[in-house]
This record gives C-alpha cells, sequence and structure tokens, in this order.
C-alpha cells in the first residue's frame, strides 16, 4: 500500500508531480494506493502492472478525469464526489464515486464499469461507444443526469436510478439521447424532450436480469445494498434504443401528389376560375397543344406531294380527287412548319393559333 | 436572288444565333414545333426532302432568347442556341418604343455577397454546434417587437399580466416566398408554389410564409386553413382586394400577414405591369379588370406623405383583420431608405410590423429594361445602414428587416441568406429563385427573360394553357421543397461554426471582407 499526501503545509504537488510517483511506484510492482488527493487531473490510468496484477486507487478529493483512459485491471475508487470527466474514455476500467460526479461523465467510455453513488452533470455518458472486440462498458447512475445526457452515445449500457427526482422533473435533464446511434439508456421515471430517432421502450427479460445483476453490485459499491428492493421494480424502468440506422427517414415521406389530393384544397385553389384537369403534356403536343398549325391552300397547289414525303410525323393526308385535296391531321401534327417550309408553291402556310 | 440591303436585319443582329448541324439533324422538326418565339423555320436549300434546311427567322418579334427548348426535344444535338456577342438588338428592338422583358439586371456587378465570408469561425474561443444534431431556433419576426421596457405588463400574484394588447407577432421561417401574383404567374406556377409552402409547414414542419403579390388571391384559398400561410398583399393597384374582403365573413383562419407594397427592387419607382397578352379571362375575373395592359400607378393614389403611406395605409390594413395579423410593408431599397425606416420606427403607435427592402437585383414579371438595368439599389449596404440606423437608437429588432433581390441568384440562397442576416436582416424574400426550381431557364445572362410575352417555355409566366400544361404542379412544387430542405441544413451548417443556436441577426463580426471597400463600407473586418 503506498499513501501519498499531496499537500506538505501550502505547498501542492502538481498533477504531474503526482502522476509521475504513481508511475514510478507502479513500474517498482506497487499495486495499491491511497491518495489523498488536492484536485490533481487524471488519477488512475492508463496504467498497467507488468505482472498483470491489478491496480486499486482509493482517492479523495481528486481533479478532473479521474479514472480517465483507464485500462481492464484498475479499480479507482472515489470516497467522496469527483469532478467532470470521471471515467473519460474509459477503456476497461472499474470506476468507483460515491458521490456525485461532475459534467461528462462517461464522455466517451468504451469499456469498463462507472459507478456513481450521486448525480452526474451535463452531458454524462455522451459519446459512449461499444468496441465489439471488447466487453460493453456501462455507466450507473444512482440519481439524476444533467442536460445533453446520452448525447451522440454510440453503445454500451447506461442505468439512471432516478432516486429522489422531483415529480415531473426528467431524470435524464433536458434534450437526453440527442444523436444518439447505439446502446441503451434505463431509467426510472419520465423523460421528456426525446428526439425523434430513439424509441422508448418497456425492459424485456434480458434487460431485466442484467440490470438486477448489475445494481446489487453497484448498490454494494456506493454503499447503499439497502436500496435494492426499492431499485428492482420492474413496473418503474424505461428503456431507450435508438432507432436503428436502417429504419431511419430523412426527408418526408410524402410525396407531392398524395399531399395534394389529401391534404390541399380539394380542386386546386383556381378549380372555380379555370378548367385544368392537370394533365402534363410534352414539349411538343398535337392537337390543340399546337402553337401553330399549317393551313393548305388549294389554288396555290401542284400536287408535287413533297410535303407527304417530308411530314416527319406522317400527319399530311393526300385525298385523291380531280387535284389532291391535302390536310394535315391534328392528331399528329404538331405544328413543325416542314411542309410550310418545303412546299415549292407556297400552299401551306403557318398560322399562329390564338391563346387560349 | 432576294435582293439584300445593309439596313436589313439579319440573324447576325439578333442576340442568339440558332446554330445547326446539318450532319446530325434527321429533320423531325420538333425545335421549332417547340419555339415559342417562332424563331426556327425551315426552307428548301435544294429541290426534295433532303435538301430542307433549318433556318433562324431574321426578324427582331421573332428573336431566339435562347431558352433551349429545341436543344431539349432535339435527340440529335443537331441545334441549339449560341450567344451572340455582336448583336446589335439593344439598338434595333427599340424601334416600337422602350424594350421591354422580365427577369433581373442583367448587367452583372460583381456582387458584394460574394466579398464576404463566414471568417469568425468557433475555435476553441468557444464551442462550435454540431449542425446536424444540434438544435437551433431558426424563426424570424413579422410583428412590430416591443421592447421589454414597452411591454405592458403587471405582475400578479406570481405571474405577469398584459395591460394592453401587444401588437402581432409571428415567429416564421427567415426565408419568405415573396410576392409575384397571380397572373404575373400561372395559375399552376403560383398554386406549385402555394402547394410547397403548405407541404414545408405541414410535412417539413418549416414554417415558411409565401406572399401573395398584387394579383388577389383566389376564393378557395381564401376560404381554406392554408390562408394561415399566405401574406396578403397590396399595392398600388389593389388588384383582388374586393374579393379578399368579400371572402373576409367566410375566413376560417387568418392570414399570416399582409404587406404594403411600395415598390419593388427590379423597377422602384414604376407600378406594376401585366401585359395584356397574359390577362386571360380567370385573371380578369379575379383582379376585376376588362383585357388589357394592366398598369399600377407607381403610388398608391391617396398616399401623399411618408405619415400618411404610416398611418392611413397601416392602420386600414391593420383594421382589416381586427388588428390581429402584423402589417408590414416593402420598398425598393433606395438611398433614402434609412430615412423610411427611422420614420417607421419612430411611429409612436407600434403599427408597422416590418421593413421589407428589395434591392435592385430583383427580379420582376416585366418591365422597362431601362428600369431594371439602371435604376435601383443594391440590397447588402442598404440592410446594413438601415440595421445601424436602429442600433443607435437602440432599437434593432423592433421592427424586422426583411431583405430581397438576388438571394439565391448564384444558387447558393443559405449563404445569401446568412450574410444578410449577419448584417442585420431578421429574413431574406426569394421569388426568382422559386420559379427556376419550377423550370424557369432564365438567368442573369439574357437568357429568355420573356416573362412579359406571354410566351414562356416553361409555362410559368403565362396563362396560355397550351403552355401551362408543360408545367408539372407536383414536380415543381417538389423540385422547391427539396431546395428548401437543403436550404434550413445549410443554414445550419454556417450557423455551427459560428456557434449561435439562433439566427446571428446583425452578427457583422460572424463575416469577414475580401474586399476593403465592401469591408470598409459595412463596417466588417478585412481579410485577405
Amino acid at each position: 500500500m503506498v499513501r501519498i499526501k499531496t499537500l506538505d503545509g501550502h505547498r501542492r504537488r502538481s498533477t504531474q508531480e503526482l502522476l509521475q510517483t504513481i508511475e514510478a511506484a507502479v513500474l517498482r510492482g506497487d499495486t495499491e494506493f491511497d491518495i489523498e488527493a488536492s484536485g490533481q487531473h487524471d488519477i488512475g490510468g492508463p496504467l498497467w502492472n507488468r505482472e498483470g496484477k491489478e491496480l486499486l486507487f482509493r482517492v479523495r478529493n481528486p481533479g478532473q478525469r479521474v479514472g480517465a483512459m483507464c485500462l481492464p485491471g484498475t479499480t479507482v475508487l472515489v470516497d467522496g464526489p469527483a469532478p467532470a470527466d470521471a471515467g473519460w474514455l474509459n477503456s476497461g476500467g472499474r470506476i468507483v464515486i460515491r458521490g456525485d460526479a461532475g459534467d461528462t461523465a462517461g464522455h466517451c467510455a468504451a469499456a469498463g464499469v462507472i459507478q456513481i453513488g450521486g448525480r452526474a452533470g451535463a452531458r454524462a455518458g455522451s459519446l459512449m461507444k461499444h468496441d465489439p472486440q471488447y466487453e460493453e462498458p456501462s455507466l450507473w447512475v444512482l440519481r439524476t443526469v444533467g442536460d445533453f445526457s446520452f448525447e451522440f452515445m454510440g453503445g454500451g449500457r447506461a442505468v439512471v436510478c432516478g432516486l429522489g427526482c422531483a415529480p415531473a422533473v426528467s431524470p435524464l435533464g433536458a434534450r437526453p439521447c440527442v444523436g444518439m446511434v447505439g446502446g441503451a439508456v434505463y431509467f426510472r421515471g419520465e423523460a421528456d424532450d426525446l428526439p425523434e430517432d430513439v424509441l422508448l421502450s418497456a425492459p424485456d427479460d434480458n434487460d431485466m436480469s442484467w440490470l438486477k445483476a448489475g445494481l446489487a453490485n453497484f448498490l454494494a459499491s456506493v454503499g447503499h445494498p439497502d436500496l435494492l428492493p426499492e431499485l428492482s421494480d420492474r413496473r418503474q424502468w424505461n428503456k431507450i434504443t435508438p432507432v436503428p440506422f436502417e429504419q431511419r427517414k430523412r426527408a418526408p415521406v410524402m410525396d407531392m401528389g398524395t399531399f395534394r389530393r389529401n391534404a390541399w384544397v380539394p380542386g386546386g385553389i383556381f378549380g372555380d376560375v379555370l378548367e385544368d384537369d392537370g394533365r402534363v403534356t410534352e414539349l411538343a403536343a398535337p392537337g390543340d397543344e399546337r402553337l401553330r398549325v399549317p393551313v393548305w391552300n388549294g389554288e396555290s397547289c401542284r400536287d408535287c406531294r413533297l410535303c407527304l414525303k417530308s411530314c416527319p410525323r406522317k400527319a399530311i393526308v393526300r385525298t385523291d380527287g380531280e387535284k389532291g385535296v391535302y390536310s394535315a391531321a391534328c392528331a399528329r401534327c404538331v405544328g413543325c412548319g416542314l411542309c410550310a417550309g418545303l412546299c415549292p408553291c407556297g400552299a401551306w402556310r403557318m398560322t399562329e393559333i390564338a391563346s387560349v | 436572288m432576294a435582293s439584300v440591303s445593309v439596313q436589313d436585319v439579319s440573324r447576325n443582329d439578333l442576340p442568339w444565333l440558332v446554330e445547326w448541324r446539318q450532319d446530325k439533324c434527321v429533320l423531325c422538326g420538333m425545335c421549332a414545333a417547340v419555339c415559342t418565339a417562332d424563331a426556327i423555320c425551315f426552307t428548301a436549300s435544294r429541290g426534295g426532302v433532303r435538301g430542307a434546311a433549318l433556318r433562324q427567322r431574321a426578324e427582331i418579334s421573332h428573336a431566339c432568347t435562347g431558352c433551349g427548348m429545341c436543344t431539349k426535344v432535339c435527340q440529335q444535338d443537331a441545334v441549339r442556341p449560341v450567344r451572340n456577342p455582336d448583336n446589335r438588338f439593344p439598338l434595333l428592338a427599340r424601334a416600337g418604343g422602350p424594350l421591354k422583358r422580365g427577369g433581373r439586371s442583367n448587367l452583372n456587378p460583381p456582387r458584394t455577397l460574394d466579398k464576404l465570408v463566414v471568417g469568425r469561425i468557433s475555435q476553441m474561443t468557444d464551442p462550435a454546434l454540431d449542425s446536424e444534431r444540434h438544435t437551433f431556433d431558426l424563426r424570424a419576426p413579422l410583428g412590430r417587437v416591443l421592447p421589454v421596457q414597452d411591454l405592458p405588463l403587471r405582475v400578479e400574484g406570481d405571474s405577469l399580466a398584459l395591460t394592453a394588447p401587444t401588437p402581432p407577432v409571428r415567429w416564421i421561417y427567415p426565408l419568405l416566398f415573396s410576392d409575384m401574383s397571380i397572373g404575373a404567374l400561372s395559375t399552376r406556377a403560383w398554386e406549385a408554389i402555394a402547394l410547397a409552402c403548405a407541404y414545408l409547414n405541414e410535412q417539413c414542419r418549416l414554417p415558411v410564409r409565401m406572399c401573395s403579390g398584387e394579383g388577389g388571391l383566389p376564393g378557395r384559398l381564401l376560404e381554406s386553413e392554408h390562408l394561415k400561410y399566405m401574406i396578403v398583399q397590396i399595392a398600388s393597384g389593389h388588384f383582388g382586394w374586393n374579393r379578399i374582403l368579400r371572402a373576409l365573413p367566410r375566413m376560417k383562419t387568418d392570414p399570416a400577414g399582409v404587406l404594403i407594397k411600395i415598390g419593388q427592387g427590379a423597377k422602384p419607382g414604376d407600378g406594376g405591369l401585366l401585359p395584356a397578352a397574359k390577362v386571360a379571362p380567370h385573371i380578369q375575373s379575379i383582379r376585376g379588370v376588362p383585357r388589357a395592359t394592366l398598369h399600377s400607378p407607381a403610388n398608391h393614389q391617396g398616399l401623399y406623405s411618408i405619415e400618411e403611406a404610416v398611418q392611413k395605409m397601416h392602420l386600414s390594413c391593420n383594421a382589416a383583420f381586427g388588428f390581429r395579423v402584423p402589417v408590414a410593408i416593402k420598398c425598393a431599397a433606395s438611398a433614402t431608405s434609412v430615412a423610411v425606416y427611422n420614420n417607421l420606427l419612430r411611429d409612436p403607435y407600434n403599427i408597422c410590423g416590418g421593413f421589407f427592402l428589395d434591392g435592385i437585383q430583383g427580379g420582376t414579371g416585366a418591365a422597362n429594361e431601362v428600369s431594371l438595368e439602371h435604376t435601383g439599389h443594391p440590397i447588402v449596404s442598404k440592410v446594413r445602414d438601415c440595421y445601424r440606423a436602429a442600433l443607435l437608437q437602440g432599437r434593432q429588432g423592433q421592427i424586422p428587416l426583411w431583405a430581397g433581390g438576388g438571394v439565391g441568384q448564384t444558387g447558393h440562397a443559405a449563404a445569401d441568406a446568412f450574410k444578410l442576416i449577419c448584417l442585420g436582416a431578421n429574413g431574406v424574400l426569394v421569388g426568382r429563385l422559386l420559379i427556376q426550381l419550377l423550370g424557369c431557364v432564365g438567368n442573369e445572362h439574357g437568357r429568355c427573360n420573356a416573362c412579359n410575352t406571354g410566351r414562356c417555355p416553361a409555362g410559368i409566366c403565362t396563362q396560355d394553357m397550351r403552355l401551362v400544361r408543360r408545367l408539372d404542379v407536383d414536380r415543381g412544387a417538389q423540385a422547391i421543397v427539396d431546395y428548401m430542405l437543403a436550404f434550413d441544413a445549410e443554414l445550419r451548417k454556417l450557423l455551427a461554426p459560428v456557434g449561435n443556436s439562433s439566427l446571428p441577426v446583425g452578427r457583422a463580426d460572424a463575416l469577414v471582407a475580401t474586399d476593403k471597400a465592401v469591408a470598409d463600407a459595412l463596417g466588417v473586418t478585412y481579410a485577405c
């Protein structure tokens, strides 16, 4: 057991001095530490014993990022509260905080266990993730968490027991689980302000057996084993999981035609002043849609049949008589004017139809 | 051989040349059939079918507009309009009087907005935000916003109570579908924009509002719940107001606002103009006029001073809807805009709910080219001037500033909007952008701009049903919705790096100018 005091009269050891002292002791083979800290950062990780023995840190009054980057085989016990970023980037350690934890507790934790015997601050559990090569991380909070909790969470499990949470107040703070893409959050009480891309459900049997086993361990660690019966009531627990990526819908789904038919003014807003059946025509359309129509003048025609041959739509009809009589079939003619342009006698003339 | 004299108009005098590839053409005739300018015809260069040749008409009245519908339908890539830099069109086309056209100014001076960059990025100084997942408040006020000290509040027990009514304020999306009238637009185009607006509200939760323009509103819309998305416009012609008033008893909801149009950026000092070619029977009935070219007066007749404009016009429009609907005013940006804004700000009755400023790059359905090109005021510095004037008096934010005229001209409306907002606008107006999304092929380089002729090849600025039927309402509305969703995402992409959760109105410190003169004029940092 290595006991370290960080205050000597008015002299305080800097974070660097303390961490280098700890690292040297771990290298010498020491595995148990009792640290009377005075706000030094990053106590507890990332450290390992060369023979694979477990490391244990008992800490009071730590600074930020206690247990940060913690590795498997390390246990950090904080007797009392811890400020921001407790268990930051935890990669396998066990971090127990008997009191409250500050903001961003468990931020980016990817393995290991973080147990908090009080409240956790804003953005607790944000960006937690689960690397499938290792065990999933878990974050336990006895009371409540602050706003924006579990933001961008990508994996692992978080448990917020909601103990002492006032009625009608969310134990998850304002706007929890924004951008959550993986993992699960279990909590007691009512959450509001949940984003659309998460699902709220009741825990299933597997969830409950995992919860009950973990709760016993958690409550024992933080010194409240007596609360186990109170927290074991299945009906009080809820679960938040993200909507699976495949089921997410980015864009609104109703197509415009359906919207117009179902939600818009029936028959269109101009239905009473203008007849419009909504038909959409091609750019070049025959019949009444033509911008110009060919008109035939029999007096000039010398019956050479060039128009018959040139019409790309085969729209010109010649009726036999003493001399041919020509007309343009309006069902086929689009009004291109080739007949008029090529006619050597000027018998075809294009006429603009007045707009409707 | 036909005789040709030097003063005859030739195709080389026209702004666009129709380039024809005889080696590719199969003489299907489609190019000529779709040409609304009737610019293409055929001739026989030799005898027989194989002697057929495409010819561009060498007539001012049939000048190719460059719309490119011929290219669109040609399966062989055999025909396309080519810009003709040596044309003499501006000289020759004035033989029939002043040149008229639609569209925007084609002079294209360097855009001030493109000399501004969002250069103040949160990098360690303060946290940038997550544009995808952070919740932003992207709403802008329409209505008179009272300063805290002027709110008629009284403490009653544990709460505050109003002791007098406050002016109506609507918090709406900071991009507003600007006023294009029924008549200027085809029924289908106008309905497509209104439909897109409703869809954005009801399916996408973007509280976008649309201004009717000065052509009235269709009765069915006036009597529907969708009226709540509409800002009804009253301009100097007062067209359509008879029907709006008669619909009052049957209205299910109030409109979103009333916009008094004093002027527009494309042709300031000139009234609305609807050429006779577009005054179809349904337009005649909605507007209550016979077929004729409709000129709105350059002024609201009966308003002889700024005080009258503020009091009389605002009062009447407020009263029409029981003082429940914000009433705003739209003016062309001008060297005098600040004086007008000051006047509105000092109005003791708090009756003006918004000052809409429209810059020289605004579009129009029909105007004299001389007005389009040579009158008006750029929007950017004028928005800044007005905002600073209010700031100096501690009155910023009380009368919302809305800026239009060239927003989205280069296709990047979100950046334009963001920069204008940083300079002091509460929101922006877009008009031309919307019809371009519907399928308008016109641009600021002289392409098409035939909005005034009634021969719009896209069926947007015409009442000729043969052309209107070319326009698919659903596809058009969808294109507007798609663009708006991208706009919304892009606006967040700009808010996030400057660390703002709400619109950074007046946060000019978020911008830097890459041009010293622009930096000095706008009071932003110069960066190079």
